[in-house]
């Protein structure tokens, strides 16, 4: 009898004492990292212009030590992406310039932001570099997960003289920019990432679609409405007019929705007080839900609610849907020599607005590359980030490797490129008259995830009509905005 | 040569030797140590559940009872747990009657049901996120292969897991197609374990063959049946990947069951401490089930072992 | 006279009930067999259609190994495959090291809370894997298990042993006492007896829950998602990454899920004999 008790008390002891390492060693750790460089109101060096100075006074890339870091581990996180394809293939050149190894994981992109955040949540340096949006840094960046790069790109020592810093397109890195407070818009503060492809938002369509119907590609609300009920069975059983995004996450809000959105003249949050206070059910924002709806009723798939990009260009490539309203590089893996049925019939144009001239307002999503600020490698992963951000690699990945939109001015301006797009009618013209007024639409906070989840979910509701109307849908999604970004305390940043 | 001490229990234990009156827990220790390792976090994960942890605040803090009453006052909350029980019901209900019926077709022992009964096993293999996937390339409304099936009977645009009234039969059709092999496989074990006299007594008496049904094949299936109901059923009330990999929940909330609200509240909206309620709710619901399941069936098998 | 067309008659309905039962069952089988089936079909169809075919085809098609080209040539879906295999292989070996004994344990000897502490084993299968991941993972970067074969063999328990416990429990329950005694009684010491006589025994119990062990270790997911990925890449992640880079593949994911099945099967045909009879046991007595 004494004998079980006393190995009852045994097992218990150990467990107790188990579960107080795993407790203050697992758990606890998180007390004593402070955030690191990015956190909010940290200084803001190297704008652009003062990058260029640094590069001056820089080595240039033929004496620049690329082995400073011979022997050095970096480990890197991707998303099943083509431009996470063109880094891996280049990985050997890279290891060989720099005696750097790489240890890379590829995730689909449906499980990838889970598995990083769970990774960056640990500070234990795993993985040096990662792959994000420019959405997901608001969350990482308020954690202090995210190294501020202006403390290599202000570094001569650490930069070389050729990286033109200026020729990687300029809004795109301001959108990675941001000072860490709710509310202020990107541009400024820490660089979070740098850009390694990116995405605008326009109108792609079926020329055959167009001209077998006689219809006019359309520009305004009201002239992309009129297309949709002409072009509802337009290929037989099934097809359908136009293919937006509608699964329950923050996919669906980003691309068209999210540029219409400001096209309307709405915006997501408005700063009352010392909080943040959601404005999705302004008269704006419902009038423009309003025409979502009806656009998608009219024009869009019945399984609207489950689709993501791929679906949504998987339409359009198999003759399915005639529009596609969504990112510029989606229909462009479509429209090469045999990748679809409708390979060859695919064209650009700006995304419709309400009336003609009006600027086009597109959002912005960029794939880029950031770097943990618990890395205990953090020169040889700038290295790394250095070298895949380059021109040569920027002109590598997207003429070779099929990698768009390219993140490079001069990738843009070469020949190689333009003759690789030429089969691609409208996607440069489009992409040059849009570019200008693309920059990222949401209100900056780090409660980004369920916002714009809850948002799609509603949108969901409405569309099936679980609301009485569009107003009653955006109220419920107001509150419940409101409540998910309510400890947000603007007080504490000023 | 120690003696076993299964057939006497009411031996005295202070009279064994010490060595060997510590044996099971000798033998029990590897199993017991692996898994106790890992019942670390279920403790941690109480702890936890009374911290405001989240992975972007680089402190936490206790905060009490607050993520437990936030939990308990929401709506949201008593909305995953319906959904939770609604979804355990219709999958399990309906694989448990499925596999019962297939389990019973297949019994008479013809060439065509040998071969069935290997191939019928190989939808258990495909990994749940396959399965979804396979699952919604057939059933795209523009390009799926069963909306041209549909076509042929009159029926267009069926809409699946992306309408509120269909998403839930869509998600239990695909957990059928890869769940239902399980329950077959446990009913066919069961079927092959009766004993044949009292079948024989039953038929040479002139029974019908649903009184010997009923009386006789389903009494004596039945811990066969609870063992795959104790394991469907649990599996079933905590289902994540299939929805998940379907309609992250929707379309609207429509499938946000307990365990994908935790999940989200957890790894998407990086709030841990108020996540944790939902997941230890769900925990503390399936072990009340499975243990009530498992002394029933206790009971039952050695009742059936009577026979 | 009227007697004998009566039996007649009544034969005649027992045959025609029979030929009608017969067909109503290999109807209701067929049926079954479209629905358990048609997918896995459709699986491999897909693995043979070019992308461009992929939508506008249903079963005329040109078809094409290019899918498997890529797969199979022009990723690393071999080293993922392989690692799975070391994975989910070790993870069951380790199940059956550890559990045997200790179904042998919960099934001979009468201790205290026994039943407690099988009812505890057994409810591990049924512990959401959302909630104890996260406390894993932070314990698993502590103590350098991320990223491990071992780490994720040891969490691969949680799935893998409780099953085959209970059943294996079943098993050793059923065998009488005696056999154990006899077999004591001419001079083998208690190890011998365990793996001399016992195990044989206890064979088809523990080949068809080991079967199972390893389908349910294969095609984990959400434990190697978060635990692993730069050392150890499992199978399911990986064919899941064929669906998108560029545009949708599925028919890269079809080949990817084929190919990754195939263990399975292959195990599941060894075991054919041991299958259905290794399941009637154990798994009621337990």
């Amino acid at each position: 009898m004494s004998q079980t008790k006393r190995f009852k008390q045994g097992v218990s002891i150990f467990l107790v004492l188990t579960l107080a390492i795993g407790m203050f060693s697992g758990c606890g750790g998180s007390a004593q990292t402070p955030p690191s460089s990015a956190a909010p109101g940290s200084s803001s060096p190297a704008p652009q212009s003062k990058v260029a100075d640094v590069q001056q006074q820089a080595q240039s890339s033929d004496d620049f030590d690329w082995k400073q870091y011979e022997g050095a581990t970096v480990k890197v996180s991707f998303v099943q992406h083509t431009v996470a394809d063109a880094i891996v293939s280049k990985l050997p050149e890279f290891t060989e310039k720099t005696g750097i190894q790489v240890e890379y994981s590829i995730t689909p992109e449906a499980s990838y932001f889970d598995k990083l955040s769970t990774s960056l949540s640990s500070r234990s340096g795993d993985p040096d570099l990662f792959m994000s949006g420019a959405y997901q840094l608001w969350d990482y960046s308020t954690a202090g997960f995210v190294e501020d790069l202006g403390n290599f790109l202000g570094d001569a020592s650490k930069i070389t003289s050729d990286y033109d810093f200026e020729d990687i397109v300029p809004s795109a890195v301001a959108a990675l920019r941001w000072n860490g407070i709710p509310g202020y818009p990107v541009g400024e503060g820490a660089q979070l990432a740098l850009p390694l492809a990116f995405e605008i938002y326009s109108l792609a369509y079926n020329t055959r679609a167009f001209a077998e119907n006689n219809l006019e590609v359309p520009k305004t609300y009201e002239d992309l409405l009129k297309v949709c009920d002409a072009l509802q069975g337009w290929n037989g059983p099934g097809s359908y007019a136009i293919a937006l995004r509608g699964a329950r996450d923050w996919g669906t809000i980003h691309p068209g929705y999210m540029s219409t959105y400001a096209n309307f003249g709405a915006v997501d949050f408005a700063q009352q007080d010392d909080k943040l206070v959601s404005m999705v059910n302004s008269p704006e924002a419902i009038a423009m839900t309003e025409f979502w709806v009806e656009l998608i009723k009219r024009g869009g798939s019945s399984s609207w609610s489950n689709y993501t990009w791929y679906e949504a260009g998987a339409d359009l490539g198999a003759g399915k849907a005639a529009m596609m309203f969504d990112a510029d590089n989606n229909g462009i893996h479509q429209n090469w020599d045999g990748a679809s049925q409708e390979a060859g019939n695919i064209a650009w144009t700006v995304m419709p607005v309400a009336k003609e001239g009006d600027t086009p307002n597109s959002n912005y999503w960029t794939w880029a590359m950031a770097m943990n600020s618990a890395s205990k490698n953090k020169d040889a992963a700038w290295m790394f980030l250095m070298y895949f951000t380059s021109k040569e690699f920027a002109h590598y990945a997207s003429v070779d490797m099929n990698s768009l939109d390219p993140a490079r001015t001069s990738v843009w301006d070469s020949d190689a490129f333009k003759s690789k797009m030429a089969k691609q009618p409208g996607y440069i013209e489009t992409y040059n008259a849009t570019i200008d007024s693309t920059t990222i639409l949401f209100t900056p906070q780090p409660y980004f995830f369920e916002t714009t989840t809850e948002w799609a979910a509603t949108l969901q509701d409405i569309v099936a009509g679980q609301y009485g109307s569009v107003k009653e849908g955006m109220n419920a999604l107001k509150a419940k905005i409101d409540k998910a970004v309510s400890d947000i305390d603007l007080s504490a940043y000023y | 040569m120690p003696k076993l001490n299964v057939s006497h229990p009411d031996i005295n234990y202070n009279e064994v030797p010490k060595n060997i009156r510590m044996r099971p827990y000798y033998i029990i220790a590897p199993g017991l140590l692996i898994l106790i390792g890992i019942l670390i976090p279920f403790v941690t994960a109480i702890f936890l559940s009374l911290t405001n942890y989240s992975f972007r605040l680089p402190h936490w803090k206790l905060i009490g009872l607050k993520n437990w009453i936030d939990t308990l006052t929401d709506p949201s909350f008593y909305h995953a747990l319906w959904v939770t029980i609604k979804y355990a019901v219709f999958s399990t209900g309906t694989q448990m009657i499925l596999g019962t019926v297939i389990a019973l077709l297949l019994r008479k022992d013809t060439r065509y049901s040998r071969i069935l009964k290997v191939l019928f096993t190989f939808p258990l293999m495909v990994a749940p996120a396959i399965a979804v996937l396979i699952w919604q390339l057939m059933t795209s409304n523009s390009i799926g292969v069963l909306e041209k099936l549909l076509n042929v009977f009159g029926v267009f645009g069926f809409p699946w897991a992306s309408s509120h009234s269909t998403a839930m039969f869509t998600a239990v059709l695909i957990d059928t197609w890869v769940n239902t092999p399980f329950i077959l496989l446990l009913v066919l074990a069961g079927l092959q374990s009766l004993p044949k006299s009292p079948f024989e007594a039953a038929e040479v008496d002139g029974a019908s063959r649903w009184f010997i049904f009923k009386t006789l094949t389903l009494p004596m299936l039945k811990p066969f049946l609870y063992i795959a109901l104790l394991f469907r059923l649990m599996a079933s009330l905590q289902e994540f990947g299939i929805i998940y990999a379907l309609t992250k929940g929707g379309p609207g909330d429509t499938l946000m069951n307990i365990s994908l609200t935790g999940y989200m509240t957890a790894f998407q909206y990086q709030r841990l401490g108020s996540a944790l309620p939902y997941l230890l709710v769900l925990w503390t619901i399936v072990n009340i089930s499975a243990k009530f399941l498992v002394k029933r069936q206790r009971k039952l098998a050695k009742q059936a072992q009577g026979y | 006279m009227s007697q004998q067309t009566q039996l007649l008659d009544s034969s005649q309905n027992r045959k025609t009930m029979l030929i009608l039962e017969d067909f109503g069952r290999n109807l209701g089988l067929t049926f079954y067999a479209l629905f358990a089936l048609f997918p896995l079909v459709w699986m491999v169809i897909c693995s043979l259609k070019a992308d461009a075919e992929m939508y506008n085809t249903v079963f005329v098609f040109t078809p094409t190994l290019d899918n498997y080209k890529a797969v199979l040539l022009g990723t690393d879906y071999f080293k993922a495959f392989f690692q799975n295999l070391v994975v989910s292989g070790g993870a069951v070996l380790l199940t059956v090291v550890a559990g045997v004994p200790a179904a042998y344990a919960l099934a001979r000897y009468d201790f205290k809370k026994k039943e407690d502490v099988a009812f505890q084993i057994l409810s591990f299968k049924f512990a959401p894997e959302i909630m104890v991941i996260l406390p894993v993972f932070l314990i698993f970067q502590k103590i350098g298990l991320y990223d491990t074969y071992f780490g994720l063999i040891w969490v691969y328990q949680l799935i893998t042993m409780p099953l085959l416990i209970w059943v294996v429990r079943g098993y050793f329950e059923d065998i009488s006492v005696e056999v154990e005694q006899a077999a004591q009684l001419d001079g083998y010491r208690w190890f011998d007896v365990f793996f001399k006589t016992l195990v044989p025994l206890i064979k088809p119990g523990l080949v068809a829950s080991g079967l199972l062990a390893f389908i349910f270790a294969w095609n984990s997911f959400t434990f190697p998602l978060v635990l692993s990925g730069f050392n150890i890449q499992t199978i399911t992640i990986t064919s899941l990454r064929y669906i998108a880079s560029d545009t949708v593949h599925y028919g890269q994911v079809a080949v990817a899920a084929l190919i990754a099945v195939l263990p399975e099967i292959t195990a599941r045909l060894f075991i054919q004999k041991h299958l259905v009879r290794g399941l009637s046991f154990g798994a009621v007595k337990g």
